[in-house]
Protein backbone atom coordinates (compact mmCIF):
# COMPACT_ATOMS: atom_id res chain seq x y z
CA UNK A 1 0.00 0.00 0.00
CA UNK A 2 1.56 3.12 -1.13
CA UNK A 3 1.26 6.27 1.61
CA UNK A 4 1.83 10.15 0.62
CA UNK A 5 3.93 12.23 3.07
CA UNK A 6 4.51 15.81 3.46
CA UNK A 7 8.76 16.27 3.60
CA UNK A 8 9.60 20.09 4.02
CA UNK A 9 12.98 21.08 2.90
CA UNK A 10 14.17 24.14 5.11
CA UNK A 11 17.58 26.31 5.44
CA UNK A 12 19.05 29.14 4.85
CA UNK A 13 19.53 31.17 1.35
CA UNK A 14 21.07 29.41 -1.34
CA UNK A 15 22.32 25.98 0.37
CA UNK A 16 21.12 23.81 -2.22
CA UNK A 17 17.35 23.00 -1.40
CA UNK A 18 15.85 23.23 -4.65
CA UNK A 19 19.33 21.52 -6.49
CA UNK A 20 18.80 18.80 -3.95
CA UNK A 21 15.58 17.75 -4.61
CA UNK A 22 15.92 18.55 -8.63
CA UNK A 23 18.76 15.76 -8.22
CA UNK A 24 16.53 13.51 -6.51
CA UNK A 25 13.11 14.27 -8.94
CA UNK A 26 14.69 14.77 -12.31
CA UNK A 27 18.39 13.46 -11.61
CA UNK A 28 19.37 16.74 -12.94
CA UNK A 29 21.81 20.01 -11.83
CA UNK A 30 21.93 23.23 -12.42
CA UNK A 31 25.02 25.60 -12.05
CA UNK A 32 22.44 28.40 -12.39
CA UNK A 33 20.62 30.00 -9.35
CA UNK A 34 17.34 30.24 -9.37
CA UNK A 35 16.02 31.97 -6.20
CA UNK A 36 12.66 29.79 -4.60
CA UNK A 37 9.59 31.96 -3.96
CA UNK A 38 7.60 31.01 -1.88
CA UNK A 39 7.34 26.86 -1.96
CA UNK A 40 7.86 24.60 -4.75
CA UNK A 41 6.07 21.35 -4.74
CA UNK A 42 7.20 18.07 -6.34
CA UNK A 43 6.63 14.03 -5.90
CA UNK A 44 8.14 11.60 -6.01
CA UNK A 45 7.90 7.80 -4.92
CA UNK A 46 10.01 5.89 -2.95
CA UNK A 47 10.37 2.26 -2.74
CA UNK A 48 11.51 0.90 0.39
CA UNK A 49 11.08 -2.82 -0.30
CA UNK A 50 8.84 -4.85 -2.86
CA UNK A 51 5.33 -3.62 -3.11
CA UNK A 52 6.20 -1.33 -0.20
CA UNK A 53 6.59 2.66 -1.66
CA UNK A 54 6.30 6.17 -0.26
CA UNK A 55 5.03 8.71 -2.15
CA UNK A 56 6.76 11.81 -0.72
CA UNK A 57 5.48 15.13 -1.37
CA UNK A 58 8.74 17.95 -1.54
CA UNK A 59 7.88 20.77 -0.34
CA UNK A 60 10.84 23.03 -1.32
CA UNK A 61 10.36 26.46 1.02
CA UNK A 62 12.29 29.36 0.12
CA UNK A 63 15.27 29.94 2.20
CA UNK A 64 15.43 32.02 4.72
CA UNK A 65 18.59 33.41 7.04
CA UNK A 66 16.11 33.69 10.19
CA UNK A 67 14.93 30.13 10.81
CA UNK A 68 12.33 32.16 12.83
CA UNK A 69 10.38 33.22 9.66
CA UNK A 70 9.69 30.43 8.20
CA UNK A 71 5.96 30.79 7.40
CA UNK A 72 4.05 28.38 9.80
CA UNK A 73 0.89 27.55 7.43
CA UNK A 74 3.36 26.07 4.77
CA UNK A 75 4.80 23.65 7.97
CA UNK A 76 1.14 22.49 9.04
CA UNK A 77 0.71 18.18 8.68
CA UNK A 78 4.31 18.01 8.27
CA UNK A 79 5.47 14.73 8.14
CA UNK A 80 9.22 14.81 7.80
CA UNK A 81 11.89 17.51 7.36
CA UNK A 82 14.92 17.40 5.81
CA UNK A 83 17.55 20.56 7.26
CA UNK A 84 20.32 21.80 4.86
CA UNK A 85 22.97 23.80 5.16
CA UNK A 86 26.05 24.86 2.88
CA UNK A 87 29.44 23.39 3.82
CA UNK A 88 31.30 26.29 1.79
CA UNK A 89 29.64 28.83 3.93
CA UNK A 90 30.04 29.30 7.86
CA UNK A 91 26.92 31.65 8.27
CA UNK A 92 24.37 28.57 7.34
CA UNK A 93 25.76 26.00 10.29
CA UNK A 94 27.18 28.68 12.60
CA UNK A 95 23.84 28.91 14.45
CA UNK A 96 22.95 25.56 13.23
CA UNK A 97 22.04 24.05 16.68
CA UNK A 98 20.07 26.88 17.44
CA UNK A 99 18.21 27.01 14.20
CA UNK A 100 17.40 23.02 14.66
CA UNK A 101 16.04 23.87 18.20
CA UNK A 102 13.53 26.42 16.80
CA UNK A 103 12.80 23.78 13.97
CA UNK A 104 11.95 21.25 16.24
CA UNK A 105 9.74 23.53 18.36
CA UNK A 106 7.91 24.41 15.20
CA UNK A 107 8.04 20.26 13.79
CA UNK A 108 7.64 18.51 17.51
CA UNK A 109 7.57 14.79 16.94
CA UNK A 110 8.76 14.99 13.08
CA UNK A 111 11.57 13.12 11.73
CA UNK A 112 14.07 15.24 10.99
CA UNK A 113 17.56 14.86 8.63
CA UNK A 114 20.40 17.61 8.79
CA UNK A 115 22.28 17.89 5.73
CA UNK A 116 25.41 19.35 4.30
CA UNK A 117 25.52 20.58 0.95
CA UNK A 118 28.18 21.44 -1.37
CA UNK A 119 30.49 18.77 -0.36
CA UNK A 120 32.03 18.55 -3.83
CA UNK A 121 33.46 22.25 -2.85
CA UNK A 122 35.63 20.98 0.08
CA UNK A 123 37.68 18.52 1.31
CA UNK A 124 36.23 16.10 3.27
CA UNK A 125 38.78 15.40 5.99
CA UNK A 126 39.37 19.62 6.70
CA UNK A 127 35.26 20.11 6.48
CA UNK A 128 34.83 17.30 9.25
CA UNK A 129 37.51 18.75 11.39
CA UNK A 130 35.76 22.07 11.20
CA UNK A 131 32.27 20.97 11.96
CA UNK A 132 33.24 18.54 15.00
CA UNK A 133 35.36 21.94 16.39
CA UNK A 134 31.97 23.61 15.80
CA UNK A 135 30.02 21.34 17.55
CA UNK A 136 27.62 20.29 14.22
CA UNK A 137 25.83 17.09 14.14
CA UNK A 138 24.99 16.21 10.73
CA UNK A 139 23.17 12.88 9.34
CA UNK A 140 24.64 13.48 6.46
CA UNK A 141 27.10 15.26 3.74
CA UNK A 142 26.15 15.59 -0.16
CA UNK A 143 26.30 17.25 -3.22
CA UNK A 144 23.78 18.32 -5.68
CA UNK A 145 26.61 18.32 -8.24
CA UNK A 146 27.98 14.85 -8.19
CA UNK A 147 24.61 13.08 -6.92
CA UNK A 148 26.77 11.91 -3.99
CA UNK A 149 24.39 10.96 -0.46
CA UNK A 150 21.38 12.53 -2.26
CA UNK A 151 19.34 9.55 -3.13
CA UNK A 152 20.75 8.43 0.44
CA UNK A 153 19.14 11.21 2.44
CA UNK A 154 15.59 10.81 0.59
CA UNK A 155 14.83 7.18 1.45
CA UNK A 156 16.55 7.33 4.62
CA UNK A 157 14.07 9.75 5.44
CA UNK A 158 11.59 7.54 3.48
CA UNK A 159 12.53 4.78 5.63
CA UNK A 160 11.91 7.05 8.63
CA UNK A 161 8.49 7.96 7.60
CA UNK A 162 7.57 4.30 6.49
CA UNK A 163 8.16 3.57 10.15
CA UNK A 164 6.57 6.22 11.48
CA UNK A 165 3.27 5.85 9.92
CA UNK B 1 81.91 92.44 -18.80
CA UNK B 2 83.13 90.92 -22.58
CA UNK B 3 81.39 91.18 -25.83
CA UNK B 4 79.48 87.49 -25.31
CA UNK B 5 77.90 88.47 -22.12
CA UNK B 6 76.88 91.83 -23.44
CA UNK B 7 75.24 90.08 -26.51
CA UNK B 8 73.52 87.42 -23.83
CA UNK B 9 71.83 90.74 -21.64
CA UNK B 10 70.64 91.70 -25.08
CA UNK B 11 69.45 88.45 -26.14
CA UNK B 12 67.63 88.61 -22.17
CA UNK B 13 66.29 92.19 -22.78
CA UNK B 14 64.77 91.26 -26.40
CA UNK B 15 63.49 87.89 -26.17
CA UNK B 16 62.07 87.81 -22.87
CA UNK B 17 58.04 88.14 -24.48
CA UNK B 18 59.35 84.74 -26.37
CA UNK B 19 60.49 82.91 -23.53
CA UNK B 20 57.26 83.12 -21.65
CA UNK B 21 54.97 82.94 -24.75
CA UNK B 22 57.47 79.61 -25.15
CA UNK B 23 56.77 78.50 -21.42
CA UNK B 24 53.03 79.13 -21.25
CA UNK B 25 52.94 76.78 -24.73
CA UNK B 26 54.62 74.03 -23.10
CA UNK B 27 52.70 73.89 -19.99
CA UNK B 28 49.52 73.94 -21.80
CA UNK B 29 50.99 71.01 -24.04
CA UNK B 30 52.06 69.32 -20.56
CA UNK B 31 48.52 69.15 -19.80
CA UNK B 32 47.14 68.17 -22.78
CA UNK B 33 49.20 65.33 -22.90
CA UNK B 34 48.31 64.46 -19.23
CA UNK B 35 44.65 64.84 -20.50
CA UNK B 36 45.26 62.34 -23.21
CA UNK B 37 46.86 59.66 -21.48
CA UNK B 38 45.21 59.82 -18.15
CA UNK B 39 41.68 58.03 -18.75
CA UNK B 40 39.88 59.78 -15.96
CA UNK B 41 40.20 62.83 -17.15
CA UNK B 42 40.17 62.53 -20.93
CA UNK B 43 36.92 60.53 -20.37
CA UNK B 44 35.32 64.03 -18.42
CA UNK B 45 36.26 65.43 -21.61
CA UNK B 46 34.98 63.07 -23.96
CA UNK B 47 32.06 61.43 -22.57
CA UNK B 48 29.73 65.08 -22.93
CA UNK B 49 30.32 64.51 -26.65
CA UNK B 50 30.15 60.93 -27.04
CA UNK B 51 26.80 61.25 -25.16
CA UNK B 52 25.55 64.39 -27.29
CA UNK B 53 26.27 62.50 -30.50
CA UNK B 54 24.65 59.23 -28.95
CA UNK B 55 21.48 60.86 -28.07
CA UNK B 56 21.24 62.53 -31.80
CA UNK B 57 22.37 59.40 -33.07
CA UNK B 58 19.59 57.36 -31.17
CA UNK B 59 16.85 60.12 -32.36
CA UNK B 60 18.18 59.38 -36.02
CA UNK B 61 17.41 55.98 -36.10
CA UNK B 62 14.01 55.98 -37.50
CA UNK B 63 15.58 58.00 -40.30
CA UNK B 64 18.43 56.00 -40.93
CA UNK B 65 18.49 52.61 -39.73
CA UNK B 66 14.52 52.16 -39.78
CA UNK B 67 13.81 51.17 -43.13
CA UNK B 68 16.74 48.75 -43.32
CA UNK B 69 15.91 47.08 -40.09
CA UNK B 70 12.42 46.84 -41.82
CA UNK B 71 13.23 45.57 -44.51
CA UNK B 72 15.30 42.89 -43.17
CA UNK B 73 12.53 42.16 -40.45
CA UNK B 74 10.01 41.34 -43.51
CA UNK B 75 12.82 39.20 -45.14
CA UNK B 76 13.33 36.90 -42.38
CA UNK B 77 9.69 36.83 -41.45
CA UNK B 78 9.30 35.85 -44.82
CA UNK B 79 11.90 33.57 -45.47
CA UNK B 80 10.97 32.06 -41.71
CA UNK B 81 7.33 31.80 -41.90
CA UNK B 82 7.09 28.56 -39.67
CA UNK B 83 8.64 29.50 -37.47
CA UNK B 84 7.35 32.43 -36.54
CA UNK B 85 3.87 30.95 -36.32
CA UNK B 86 5.25 28.29 -34.26
CA UNK B 87 6.59 31.50 -31.51
CA UNK B 88 3.31 33.36 -31.89
CA UNK B 89 1.13 30.49 -31.52
CA UNK B 90 0.76 29.74 -27.92
CA UNK B 91 0.28 33.86 -27.40
CA UNK B 92 -1.82 34.81 -30.13
CA UNK B 93 -3.69 31.35 -29.86
CA UNK B 94 -4.66 32.36 -25.71
CA UNK B 95 -5.23 35.97 -27.01
CA UNK B 96 -7.85 34.85 -29.93
CA UNK B 97 -9.49 32.26 -27.64
CA UNK B 98 -10.05 34.64 -24.62
CA UNK B 99 -11.63 36.88 -27.34
CA UNK B 100 -13.41 34.25 -28.90
CA UNK B 101 -15.23 33.29 -25.47
CA UNK B 102 -15.42 36.88 -23.98
CA UNK B 103 -17.26 37.99 -27.85
CA UNK B 104 -19.78 34.75 -27.83
CA UNK B 105 -20.57 35.58 -23.85
CA UNK B 106 -21.27 39.08 -25.03
CA UNK B 107 -23.28 37.62 -28.71
CA UNK B 108 -24.96 35.02 -26.43
CA UNK B 109 -25.96 37.79 -23.63
CA UNK B 110 -27.28 40.13 -26.84
CA UNK B 111 -28.95 36.69 -28.52
CA UNK B 112 -30.50 36.21 -25.20
CA UNK B 113 -32.13 39.51 -25.21
CA UNK B 114 -33.77 39.78 -28.94
CA UNK B 115 -35.15 35.97 -28.41
CA UNK B 116 -36.39 36.61 -24.51
CA UNK B 117 -39.74 36.94 -26.06
CA UNK B 118 -39.78 33.72 -28.58
CA UNK B 119 -37.93 32.03 -25.16
CA UNK B 120 -40.11 32.47 -22.75
CA UNK B 121 -43.15 30.75 -24.60
CA UNK B 122 -40.83 28.19 -25.96
CA UNK B 123 -40.67 27.78 -21.88
CA UNK B 124 -44.47 28.30 -21.30
CA UNK B 125 -45.02 25.40 -23.43
CA UNK B 126 -42.20 23.11 -22.24
CA UNK B 127 -43.90 23.77 -18.99
CA UNK B 128 -47.24 22.71 -19.90
CA UNK B 129 -46.28 19.76 -21.16
CA UNK B 130 -43.66 18.37 -19.74
CA UNK B 131 -44.76 19.70 -16.36
CA UNK B 132 -40.83 21.24 -15.75
CA UNK B 133 -41.48 24.31 -14.41
CA UNK B 134 -40.63 27.77 -16.06
CA UNK B 135 -37.47 28.89 -13.43
CA UNK B 136 -36.09 25.44 -13.21
CA UNK B 137 -35.62 25.05 -17.16
CA UNK B 138 -34.02 28.76 -16.64
CA UNK B 139 -31.74 27.85 -14.22
CA UNK B 140 -30.81 24.89 -16.61
CA UNK B 141 -30.30 27.06 -19.41
CA UNK B 142 -28.39 29.24 -17.55
CA UNK B 143 -25.85 26.85 -15.59
CA UNK B 144 -23.17 25.59 -18.63
CA UNK B 145 -20.57 24.98 -16.19
CA UNK B 146 -18.73 21.82 -16.06
CA UNK B 147 -16.81 19.50 -13.04
CA UNK B 148 -13.15 18.72 -14.68
CA UNK B 149 -11.82 17.55 -11.76
CA UNK B 150 -12.37 17.48 -7.64
CA UNK B 151 -9.61 16.65 -5.15
CA UNK B 152 -9.87 15.57 -1.66
CA UNK B 153 -7.18 17.55 0.21
CA UNK B 154 -6.11 17.24 3.93
CA UNK B 155 -5.94 20.74 4.89
CA UNK B 156 -3.01 21.36 7.03
CA UNK B 157 -0.56 18.82 4.99
CA UNK B 158 -2.11 19.35 1.50
CA UNK B 159 -2.41 15.58 1.19
CA UNK B 160 -4.59 13.90 -1.72
CA UNK B 161 -6.94 11.65 -0.12
CA UNK B 162 -8.69 10.87 -3.33
CA UNK B 163 -8.98 12.57 -7.23
CA UNK B 164 -11.75 11.94 -9.37
CA UNK B 165 -10.99 13.72 -12.85
CA UNK B 166 -12.40 13.77 -16.35
CA UNK B 167 -9.16 14.93 -18.09
CA UNK B 168 -5.38 14.41 -17.74
CA UNK B 169 -3.52 17.03 -15.66
CA UNK B 170 -0.31 17.40 -13.74
CA UNK B 171 0.22 14.81 -11.07
CA UNK B 172 -3.13 15.47 -8.61
CA UNK B 173 -0.55 15.13 -5.53
CA UNK B 174 1.43 18.34 -6.77
CA UNK B 175 -1.82 19.96 -7.39
CA UNK B 176 -3.16 19.42 -4.03
CA UNK B 177 -0.18 20.35 -2.53
CA UNK B 178 0.22 23.53 -4.06
CA UNK B 179 -3.46 24.70 -4.09
CA UNK B 180 -2.90 23.54 -0.33
CA UNK B 181 0.43 25.82 -0.17
CA UNK B 182 -1.86 28.90 -2.14
CA UNK B 183 -4.34 28.69 0.23
CA UNK B 184 -1.85 28.58 3.41
CA UNK B 185 -0.08 32.13 1.72
CA UNK B 186 -3.41 33.98 0.80
CA UNK B 187 -4.89 32.74 4.25
CA UNK B 188 -1.54 34.01 6.30
CA UNK B 189 -0.95 37.30 3.98
CA UNK B 190 -4.25 38.34 4.74
CA UNK B 191 -3.93 37.44 8.69
CA UNK B 192 -7.04 36.31 8.52
CA UNK B 193 -7.30 32.85 10.55
CA UNK B 194 -11.54 32.75 10.07
CA UNK B 195 -11.50 33.19 6.85
CA UNK B 196 -10.71 30.68 3.99
CA UNK B 197 -9.88 31.31 0.16
CA UNK B 198 -13.00 30.28 -1.77
CA UNK B 199 -11.82 30.29 -5.36
CA UNK B 200 -9.10 30.76 -7.44
CA UNK B 201 -10.00 32.13 -11.02
CA UNK B 202 -7.77 30.83 -13.88
CA UNK B 203 -9.03 32.22 -17.52
CA UNK B 204 -11.60 30.16 -18.71
CA UNK B 205 -11.26 27.80 -15.47
CA UNK B 206 -12.66 28.19 -11.90
CA UNK B 207 -11.13 26.30 -8.88
CA UNK B 208 -13.89 26.14 -5.84
CA UNK B 209 -12.10 25.75 -2.53
CA UNK B 210 -14.70 24.32 -0.31
CA UNK B 211 -12.99 23.78 3.31
CA UNK B 212 -14.20 21.50 6.55
CA UNK B 213 -12.22 21.15 9.26
CA UNK B 214 -9.71 18.36 8.51
CA UNK B 215 -10.47 18.44 5.09
CA UNK B 216 -11.03 20.52 1.94
CA UNK B 217 -12.64 20.16 -1.83
CA UNK B 218 -11.04 21.76 -4.51
CA UNK B 219 -13.60 21.62 -7.92
CA UNK B 220 -12.12 22.33 -10.96
CA UNK B 221 -14.84 24.56 -13.25
CA UNK B 222 -14.84 24.98 -16.43
CA UNK B 223 -17.22 27.46 -18.36
CA UNK B 224 -19.95 29.90 -16.67
CA UNK B 225 -19.72 29.25 -13.13
CA UNK B 226 -22.71 31.45 -11.87
CA UNK B 227 -24.10 31.63 -8.20
CA UNK B 228 -26.98 29.08 -8.99
CA UNK B 229 -24.14 26.71 -9.87
CA UNK B 230 -22.08 27.20 -6.83
CA UNK B 231 -25.39 26.73 -5.09
CA UNK B 232 -25.49 23.33 -6.91
CA UNK B 233 -22.36 22.39 -6.39
CA UNK B 234 -21.62 22.73 -2.79
CA UNK B 235 -24.92 20.75 -2.40
CA UNK B 236 -22.92 18.40 -4.11
CA UNK B 237 -19.89 19.00 -2.24
CA UNK B 238 -21.73 18.64 1.47
CA UNK B 239 -23.78 15.39 0.09
CA UNK B 240 -20.61 14.09 -0.35
CA UNK B 241 -18.61 15.44 2.48
CA UNK B 242 -21.30 14.03 4.69
CA UNK B 243 -20.73 10.76 3.18
CA UNK B 244 -17.40 10.37 3.57
CA UNK B 245 -17.71 11.49 7.15
CA UNK B 246 -20.31 8.46 7.58
CA UNK B 247 -18.04 5.83 6.41
CA UNK B 248 -15.30 7.58 8.28
CA UNK B 249 -17.66 7.16 11.28
CA UNK B 250 -18.87 3.67 10.69
CA UNK B 251 -14.74 2.65 10.26
CA UNK B 252 -14.26 4.06 13.79
CA UNK B 253 -17.05 1.90 15.36
CA UNK B 254 -16.11 -1.37 13.69
CA UNK B 255 -12.60 -0.37 14.80
CA UNK B 256 -13.74 0.24 18.49
CA UNK B 257 -16.00 -3.13 18.36
CA UNK B 258 -12.77 -5.05 16.93
CA UNK B 259 -10.05 -3.15 19.24
CA UNK B 260 -7.98 -2.30 16.25
CA UNK B 261 -6.50 0.80 15.09
CA UNK B 262 -8.32 3.36 12.76
CA UNK B 263 -7.89 2.31 9.46
CA UNK B 264 -8.63 5.23 7.27
CA UNK B 265 -10.82 5.14 4.24
CA UNK B 266 -9.42 3.28 1.18
CA UNK B 267 -8.77 4.96 -1.22
CA UNK B 268 -10.20 3.32 -4.22
CA UNK B 269 -13.27 3.10 -2.39
CA UNK B 270 -13.25 6.77 -2.05
CA UNK B 271 -12.62 7.83 -5.58
CA UNK B 272 -15.20 6.02 -6.68
CA UNK B 273 -17.31 8.08 -4.38
CA UNK B 274 -16.34 10.95 -5.82
CA UNK B 275 -17.27 9.89 -9.57
CA UNK B 276 -20.64 8.86 -8.36
CA UNK B 277 -20.86 11.99 -6.88
CA UNK B 278 -19.38 14.55 -9.30
CA UNK B 279 -18.97 12.50 -12.62
CA UNK B 280 -22.35 13.03 -14.21
CA UNK B 281 -23.41 15.89 -12.17
CA UNK B 282 -24.89 18.78 -13.65
CA UNK B 283 -24.21 22.25 -11.98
Amino acid sequence: MQKSKKLVVLGHFGVGKTSLIRRFVSDVFSDNYKVTIGVHITKKVVEISAGNTVSLILWDLEGTDDITTIRNSYLLGTHGAVFVFDVTRPSTFQNLNQDLKVVSEKLPSVPMIVVGNKMDLVDAIDLKTVLGENNIAYDFLSSAKTGDSVEDLFYKMATLLQEDA
Amino acid sequence: MNEKDKIEILKDILFTDDREFEERISKKVEILERTLNERKKLSRKVHPIIEHELEEFTKSIPQTLGPTITATLKEEIKNHKDEVVDALYPVLGKMVKKYVAQEMKLLSEKIDGQLGFLKRWKRKIKSLFFGISEDQQLLDELSSAKIEQVLLIEKDSGILKAGFTKSKTIDEEMISGMFTAIKSFVEDAFNQRDQELESIEYENYQIHLQSFVTHYIAVVISGNYSLSSKNKLQDLIFDFYHGYMAMNLDLVFETLNAEKTVVPVDRRRLERKLAQSFGNAKI
